[in-house]
């Protein structure tokens, strides 16, 4: 487990979902994973409320997890082009590709 | 069974979960998610701290059942309706999990928490003090749950749906890609299972999909053949107890069981046979 990963470490070993609100901190070392973060923001203002989806060819669902207090959000994935896909009240909706690679901390920002 | 005896909408829930006889629980895997705001009159279950075995890798037995529902303030004659994050993992892992003991009124909230927030609903940080009750719990029935020897024997003979993702099921990953890659021994699939992933159940809100769409998933598009017994599974069971509660529950097939070992147990085993590769 990667340090300083609060989401992942609550997770333990359940199927799902890591912990929601918390802020999400920055990793420091990918440690061999290929690790995919960021932020939702509104208005420059980070989007607390809302949910980020890893999806892959096809829109195939990979992964969901809820946004932290501080918009934030981590996915480890495959090494990839993944598409990014952001769900937040009043029907707000943002997709956007994302590439992801061994070792290496890919960071995006979203804007709803 | 029907949709209508198995779930319900959030304006159901707005309307009746004060009702005398209706008890609103979220079961979340994280339990701070209830503790930041919940909807209002809902307990938590905490799917690990109250409904697994401390020590051994099983669930608690009938007699703490009993004591956690009869805590928690749940009667034998109470509907609930359970709800979480997760598009409903968690809280379709406790529907299974209540009727394996036994429960006879027990409903999901379409869409859980996620529905919920993303509707801009009320949440509270209220909690409820329910009156403790005396509840009594069935001993666990096996018609809905599969151990791993009824698997293992069950290769090639019934239906094995892997819900899983794909990169998990072709053994590329070892769990759900926002955690991080550990778990089993080894990675891949039990030989003969059809992959579906959990997901294709549900629309992006989290709600199920329609019965004929359902339908079409589960037989058109990934063969499964209705007329025999299914066992669904995942990594440890939750991910399965939603497609357990969509074909069971929604679809009204008989003999579906959800194996709660799943690739974490399995793909641990010594001496079983596992495949590799992506679906065909």
């Amino acid at each position: 487990m990667s340090a300083g990963n609060p989401a992942a470490a609550a997770a333990g070993d359940g199927c799902g979902a890591p912990a929601g609100g918390a802020a999400v901190a920055a990793a420091t070392d990918p440690g061999g994973q290929a690790i995919v973060e960021g932020r939702v923001v509104r208005g420059g203002t980070p989007v607390s409320a809302g949910y980020a989806r890893l999806l892959g060819t096809g829109d195939e669902f990979v992964a969901e997890v809820p946004l932290g207090e501080d918009g934030g959000f981590r996915f480890f994935a495959a090494p990839g082009t993944w598409t990014l896909r952001v769900l937040a009240p009043g029907g707000a909706r943002a997709s956007r590709s994302v590439a992801a690679e061994r070792g290496k901390i890919t960071k995006v920002e979203v804007s709803v | 069974m029907s949709r209508s005896e198995v779930l319900v909408d959030a304006d159901w829930v707005e309307a009746h979960s004060g009702d005398p006889g209706v008890v609103l629980v979220e079961v979340d895997e994280d339990t701070s998610a209830y503790d930041k705001g919940h909807i209002p009159g809902a307990i938590k279950l905490d799917w690990k701290k109250d409904l697994q075995d401390p020590v051994r890798r099983d669930f608690v037995d009938r007699v703490g059942f009993e004591t956690l529902l009869s805590e928690r303030g749940i009667s034998n004659d109470d509907t609930v309706v359970l709800y979480g994050g997760n598009n409903n993992w968690f809280a379709a892992y406790a529907y299974w999990y209540f009727k394996l003991y036994g429960h006879q009124s027990v409903k999901l909230l379409d869409g859980g928490r996620k529905k919920w927030e993303l509707d801009s609903r009320e949440l509270t940080t209220d909690v409820p003090q329910r009156p403790r009750t005396s509840y009594r719990a069935a001993e666990q029935d096996p018609s809905i749950r599969a151990m791993r020897d009824e698997v293992i024997a069950s290769i090639g003979k019934r239906n094995l749906v892997d819900v899983r993702s794909p990169d998990e099921f072709a053994g590329r990953l070892l769990a759900p890609a926002h955690l991080p890659q550990e778990q089993a021994q080894r990675g891949g699939h039990i030989p003969t299972a059809r992959n579906v992933p959990w997901s294709k159940a549900a629309n992006e809100d989290g709600t199920f999909r329609s019965d004929d769409e359902l339908r079409r998933i589960y037989g058109e598009e990934a063969g499964l053949d209705f007329s025999k017994d299914t066992i669904a599974y995942c990594r440890i069971g939750e991910r399965s107890a939603h497609t357990w509660f969509v074909l069971h529950e929604l679809l009204g097939q008989p003999n579906v069981k959800n194996y709660d070992g799943s690739w974490t147990e399995y793909g641990s085993l010594v001496g079983v046979p596992i495949e590799l590769g992506d679906a065909r």
